[in-house]
């Protein structure tokens, strides 16, 4: 690999690239958000990665599916594979472990990541993955979108950008997650169908959480020091600090005491 | 084999405040890390810290011909914490300068005794001895059961900024 190719992000400094190239990044779906991601994060530099996704590339994906094509469709490409393809094809020597499966079916290999971004569709997913890394001291960023419609009113177009570090405030604490969402999700299960999924909220969302995780890593900007919930707005195109952040006057996370890590022990009774 | 150790920013910051305090006799202080296990049984396991416990200035021993020498009441307490925790111990001291850390010929010789008397007390835990330098990091981690150490491939604190410490990995 040459210098040259990192000659105009210099600014993130020698031992910051270096950092990049050393970090292990999980991508937990690699669908319109995820795939964003791992693209992008081929492109500043990361080397490895563990990726996790069930699913195959289908017609009603590549509306927004930026790692499938046409062939893939046809030919029934993972999306792993895909995705593989496309991190390989910017960085050769890359090393990109694929896991076509639920990542709690192989869990060993996530909780060995530096980093870990969940692009998943229920909240009930993103609880499992959070608990996850904050057991195995994982920050872990969470992206995603969301279209609302009331009435005849324009649908209002949301998303988050949500850095959890262990020992801060989890997706509880800052109010992104609530017992209520997820008994209101759990009760419509199976009855929900595809939700909305467009191209441009997820390149929003995925270059923010890759900015998120450029700067965790290197320090270049010397200004991130604490969680990050970022609230986007479809509507007007903002991606602000979220109410909730700006206010969040708590303490310690009372959801994941620091003592809860490494794997759960069981107690002989 | 790719042992990983990691910490928060609390706990590393903590760490590094205490052991860069100066001693009135000993050229290094020492501490004790705690630490629960993650990756049980792969080939990828997970040191994960989580707790500190300094030495109090008389726990050391004047000996000038170590760095920092430690009493026996200092090892009973830390194998105390083994029992009480259920987490394994790691015996931790710091060079404060930048560069690759190596222990020296006496830490090699003598350290690693400790470790029976660790793994007697806590035989589901993994034990170890950890050296930090600014930058970089030795570690040498005796997992349950094992009467033989591997080396650690890096240390992460985990908080703001990251850090990936590199260890045994190139
Ligand atoms: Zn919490």
């Amino acid at each position: 690999m040459t210098n040259e190719r990192f000659l105009r992000q210099s600014f993130l400094g020698e031992s910051g690239q270096e950092v990049i190239g050393r970090c292990l990044v999980g991508l937990v779906g690699l669908g319109g958000g995820g795939g964003h991601i791992a693209l992008q994060l081929a492109h500043v530099g990361f080397m490895n990665y563990v990726t996790y996704d069930a699913d195959f590339a289908e017609d009603s994906n590549l509306n927004r599916l930026v790692i499938a094509i046409e062939a893939d469709v046809a030919a029934g490409t993972p999306k792993v594979e895909a995705a593989k393809r496309r991190i390989l094809g910017v960085r050769g020597a890359a090393h990109v472990e694929t896991y076509r499966c639920r990542w709690q079916e192989r869990p060993e290999p996530l909780r060995a990541c530096d980093l870990v971004f969940g692009c998943v569709d229920s909240f009930a997913e993103r609880r499992e993955l959070e608990a996850c890394c904050r057991r195995y001291l994982i920050p872990y960023i969470d992206i995603g979108m969301d279209l609302h419609q009331a009435g005849d009113e324009p649908p209002v177009m949301g998303g988050q950008v949500i850095l959890s570090m262990p020992n801060g405030p989890c997706m509880f604490c800052l109010g992104y997650l609530t017992e209520e969402k997820l008994g209101r999700e759990a009760a419509r299960y199976g009855a929900a169908g595809g939700r909305p999924q467009v191209v441009w909220p997820n390149g929003v969302l995925a270059s923010t959480a890759v900015g998120v995780a450029v700067d965790l890593l290197t320090d270049w900007s010397r200004s991130l020091r604490g969680p990050v919930y970022l609230a986007y707005r479809g509507n007007d195109g903002t991606v602000v600090p979220h109410p909730r952040l700006v206010h969040f006057r708590g303490g310690a996370c009372p959801h994941y005491p620091p003592d809860q890590v490494g794997d759960p022990l069981f107690k002989r009774l | 084999m790719n042992v990983r150790l990691r910490l928060t920013r609390q706990l590393y910051d903590q760490v590094r405040r205490d052991l860069l305090r100066p001693h009135p006799f000993a050229a290094e202080r020492v501490g004790f890390l705690f630490a629960r296990l993650g990756n049980v049984g792969t080939a990828a396991p997970l040191v994960c810290f989580t707790a500190y416990r300094p030495l109090a200035d008389e726990r050391y021993i004047d000996d000038p011909h170590s760095g920092a020498r430690i009493d026996s009441q200092a090892i009973r307490a830390a194998m105390q914490q083994v029992i009480d925790r259920g987490e394994g111990a790691f015996h931790m001291h710091m060079h404060a300068w930048p560069g690759k850390p190596h222990f020296s010929p006496m830490d090699r010789n003598e350290l690693p005794r400790l470790i029976p008397s660790f793994q007697a007390v806590g035989p589901g835990c993994a034990h170890g001895l950890l050296l930090l330098s600014h930058d970089a990091c030795a570690a040498e981690v005796w997992l349950p059961g094992s009467k033989r150490s591997v080396e650690a491939a890096r240390i992460s604190v985990v908080g703001f900024p990251m850090q990936l410490i590199p260890g045994g990995e190139t």
